[in-house]
Order: C-alpha cells, then structure tokens, then sequence
C-alpha cells in the first residue's frame, strides 16, 4: 500500500482524492463569490443608460489625446535580472518549506546539507544582485 | 403637471394583485418546493429523539419548535453556511464595506479634512450606499479593441480569488473555517499567485497604455515582494511544525509569534502591504502618474467589483497576519457565561416567551475567539491604511531594491533565529517555554 496514492498514517489509507477535497471548499468559496456578484454586472447592464454611441467613446483614455498606436505594444522590459532571479529564488524558498514544516521530527544533523543549500544559493545570489546592480548590463 | 397614473382603476389594481399572488404561488409549487428538497436532500441531517430527520420531517419544523434549534445549529456547520455567511463570503463582505468607509474617515482624519459627510445625515454613514447606487447605475464602457471575454471575466475572476483567500482564514475555534487543508500556508501562497496573473491578463486584454504600463508595475511588484513575504513565514513554520493555520493559531495559547519573530512580523506587514497594491508601495494604480494604473478602463460595477475584490483581499491578508503573529482568535475570556436557565429551559423577553432548550446558538467560546480576532484584525486594518495618510509612493527601483537587497535579508535573520530558539531547546516539543 506504499503507492504514491495512499499515505501510511497508521491503519488510515487517504485517498488523494480525500487529501485533495480538504482544498474543495475553497472552489466553493471561488465559484460563491462570482455567482453572487456577477448578477450585479448583469443588472448594472439592464438598468444603467446606453446612450447613442460615438466612436470616440470607445477609444482608449488617453487623458483627452487622440491615440495613436495600439495599447498592447513592445514594451522595454526593464530590471530582467530581477525577473530571471524570481525565477530561481521563488522555488527555492518553496523548497524550504518542505524542510522547515518537518524540522521538528528530523535529527539536528540534517540542518546541515540544509546550510550549505543556502550557502551556495546565498553565493549565487550575491553574484546575480552583484550583476543586477550594474547599470547597462541588460 | 402630470400624474403617475392617470387611468387608475381600482378593480384592475386588485386584480393585478391576484395575478402577482397566483403567479408566485405557481412559481413556488412548481420551482421553489423541488429546490429546497433538492438541497434538504444534498445536506446531512442530524439524528433527533433517536430519529434521523429526512426532508419531509424537516420542514415540520414550523410545527414543532424543539425541532427547529437541532435544524438551525446543523445547518450552522454546513459548509454551504460557512461559504456564504459566517467565516466565508458574507462575513469578509462586511468587514471589507465597513472599511471602505472607515478607510475614507480616518484618512480624513489624518490629513484635517472631513471627509463623507452629507450622505446619511450622521458623519456621511450612507455614503457606501450611495457610491454603490451609483456604481449600479453607471455605464460599462468597454474599449472597441478591448479582448471583451477576458475584459469581462478579470472582476469577477479577482473577486472569486480573494473570496477564495479569505476562505483560507480560520475565524474561531471549534471549526469555523471554510476550507481547513493540512497545507494552509502553501495553499495561501498558491492563491496569492494568482493575483498579478489577473492583473497582468486584465491590463493585457484592455489595450490601454495606462493600463499595460500598470500591469507590468504589479509584475514587477510581485517579483519584488513574493520572495520575502514567503520566506518570512518561514520562521514561524519552523518553531510549529505544521502548515495548517488552525494549528498555528492554536500554537499561540500562551504567547503569540510576534514575540519570537519580530523582523518576520515587519517584513510580512511590509510585504502584504505591497501584495495590496497600498501607499507606498501603489505603483500599479499611482493615480497621479499613469490615470488608475491597470484599472483605467473599468467603468461603473466592473471596477465596483474590483474594488470589493481589493478590500476583501485586505481583509484576508489582515486576517492571516492576526493568525500567523497575533495569536489569531486567543484572549482573555471576556463574554459573559450564558445563564444557565437559557440553556436548560428558554428565554423571556417582555412578551416573547421561547422555551426552547439550548438557545445560544454559538457557545461562549466561539464568540469570544470571533471578538478577539475581529477587534486584531481590525487593528491590524487600521495599521494597513494608515500609511496611505502619511507616506508619498515609492520609486520602481526603490521597490526592487526593498525587496531585494534589504527584506530577503531580513528574512533570512529570522529564520536563523527561529533555528537557534529551536536547537537551543527554548522552543519547540521539550523546549523550555511551552
């Protein structure tokens, strides 16, 4: 029974399906909240005037200018480094929590191999932030 | 002048009465009746005097008081109940209006203006009211070029995903929470991911600059803020061991985590403050530099429901920094004790006479955890919207740069902390505080 489907917790078998129906009430709470106020984008849409329109209505606000291009344009993207680090560092701060929520049962020496996890990620942090810092590099 | 009906009979207004009273009788019997036993039927009904009530005994309910209380408390516990009223939609909506309005007084406040005033005689308290009237009213504008599916469903995609934080948050002890998963925090941080993604999908689908420019802002803002807002946690997870928020709360009897991860605390509050999109850290809507930022182009109920979405999703983060660091729903015990007479034999009200046994229908120690935690959160509001007076915004370099070089760092310290009171056997099973 040591399939990934069932977790051993003493003569309990979970399903993952029970596992996963902890999580259910939080689509309730999603589907909930959007059957509840999405009659009010249908009745602002009954009620609320539509008058006669003019094209000029439906151009993009531009603070009384006339656009002139379109709004989904190429766009510099700046601070990329920060972007590349995210990638990186989001995970591995999510990595942690799978050694943080089961320090308590694990033996003191198993800290180590995690301190030398953060060491070498510190290192590679320090150089990216080293090279984020320098201007005109992207 | 003109008259509001000018061929008014009589007869024919009583018998427009009769067609409204026969249409809705017909409509009840035909529709209403099946749907209540379609959902009597989907909840699980509880065993009275030794007999398990099914739908049709239920609704003798009306006919036999002493069944009417077992009914009402089972229907407490639903999950349908706790989705729409108490820990879930309904309850979080009127705390999130109620700030809306205190929001714009106490900012006020601050800053020597009066702020509402008129709406509602006293101190402007219908102004909320009005605003929404307002916002129903109001035309939705939606731009020729906009990607009109998307543009649609980004409100209501928003509002259902803070609805969907929120119900993350465990309320009072004893259950009330709408969703108890053994990996709250995380599953709190997968909802949190979802929310620059709406944005960014929102300002896309508009085809504004304002509101393209705005969009890449929350990018940037969430790159800058998710790291250390999920390593701050962090320590906390360590000294508890656990992911579930009701037994981090329940972690906190005798002293709150505050104490032991102070520099957690202050990088969380930073951190949701920029998760929030608030002073300083509202680069996404500077409204004095790029129109409203990725809201721009929403008009009338549409930014109506993104508002609502924006302080339903302060509420939830105030809630889940009063459950990580502020001891969630433990106090003092301050409600009074329910007489005993209540309980065993009914209540006397003048004229009112119910002689229905356990009437309290939540028990001392539920209303007491719910007052504890709404008068935290609430502090914990009013601590959030108080920058709003005081601080100008930041600059986008600044923000990164905050993010960065200073708050992983801190971070960081308190995770070492957490680690030495757990090694040096302060915390944690066998620790010297208990």
């Amino acid at each position: 029974m040591h399939s990934f489907l069932y977790s051993p917790i003493g003569l309990l078998a979970t399903l993952v399906g029970e596992a996963a129906s902890s999580f259910s009430p939080v689509l309730l709470m999603f589907g909930f909240a959007v059957v509840a106020t999405g009659p009010a984008l249908i009745l602002s849409r009954m009620i609320a005037p539509r008058k006669t329109p003019s094209p000029v209505k439906f151009l993009p606000m531009e603070s009384g200018q006339v656009p002139k291009e379109e709004g989904r344009t190429h766009f510099m993207m700046q601070y990329y480094s920060y972007v590349l680090m995210f990638v990186v560092f989001d995970v591995m701060s999510i990595f942690l929590y799978a050694w943080g929520s089961s320090i308590i049962g694990l033996p003191k020496t198993a800290t180590l191999p995690i301190i030398a996890f953060l060491g070498i990620m510190f290192a590679a942090f320090g150089y990216a932030l080293n090279q984020a810092g320098r201007k005109n590099i992207w | 002048m003109s008259t509001i009906a000018p061929q008014f009979r009589l007869s024919r207004f009583i018998g427009s009465l009769f067609d409204i009273i026969f249409w809705v009788l017909l409509l009840f019997s035909l529709i209403g009746l099946p749907v209540v036993f379609i959902i009597l039927f989907y909840i699980k009904m509880p065993i009275i005097n030794h007999q398990l009530l099914t739908p049709y005994l239920a609704l003798t309910w009306m006919a036999d008081p002493s069944r009417t209380l077992p009914i009402i408390k089972t229907l407490l516990h639903t999950t349908f109940f706790h989705v729409i009223a108490f820990p879930g939609f309904g309850f979080a909506a009127l705390l999130a209006a109620a700030t809306i309005f205190v929001e714009r007084k106490f900012l006020a406040k601050i800053q020597l203006r009066v702020g509402p005033l008129y709406c509602g005689k006293i101190e402007g308290i219908l102004q909320l009211m009005g605003d929404g009237l307002k916002l129903i009213s109001k035309e939705i504008i939606i731009p020729a070029k906009a990607d009109k599916p998307i543009f649609w469903v980004g409100p209501l995609l928003f509002l259902g995903t803070a609805a969907a934080l929120v119900s993350l948050i465990p309320v009072a002890p004893g259950g009330w929470v709408v969703a108890n998963p053994n990996v709250g925090l995380l599953a709190v941080f997968a909802t949190i991911g979802f929310f620059p993604i709406i944005t960014v999908l929102t300002a896309w689908a508009a085809n504004n600059k304002w509101t393209f420019i705005g969009g890449l802002r929350a990018l940037h803002q969430m790159i800058a803020f998710e790291i250390p807002l999920i390593l701050s946690l962090l320590s906390i997870v360590i000294l508890t061991g656990t992911l579930n928020l009701t037994q981090i709360v329940e972690s906190q009897q005798h002293f709150w985590w505050i104490i032991f991860a102070p520099i957690s605390a202050i990088v969380f509050f930073i951190c949701i403050i920029a998760e929030l999109e608030r002073v300083p850290f509202d680069l996404p809507e500077a409204e004095s530099e790029i129109v409203a930022g990725w809201l721009t182009e929403f008009s009338g109920m549409m930014y109506g429901l993104i508002q609502l979405g924006t302080y339903l999703k302060l509420y939830a983060f105030a809630g889940l920094f009063t459950v990580l660091f502020l001891g969630g729903w433990n106090g003092p015990s301050v409600w009074p004790q329910f007489p005993a007479d209540i309980v065993t034999q009914g209540i006397t009200i003048g004229p009112i006479t119910a002689k229905i046994a356990g009437l309290p229908l939540f028990d001392q120690e539920m209303l007491n955890g719910t007052l504890w935690f709404v008068i935290k959160t609430v502090g914990v509001i009013l601590m959030i919207l108080l920058p709003r007076g005081v601080f100008p915004r930041i600059r986008i370099d600044m923000l990164l740069h905050t993010g960065w070089y200073k708050l992983i760092g801190l971070a960081f310290i308190n995770i070492f902390i957490a680690l030495g009171l757990l090694y040096a056997g302060v915390l944690g099973p066998g620790g010297l505080i208990q």
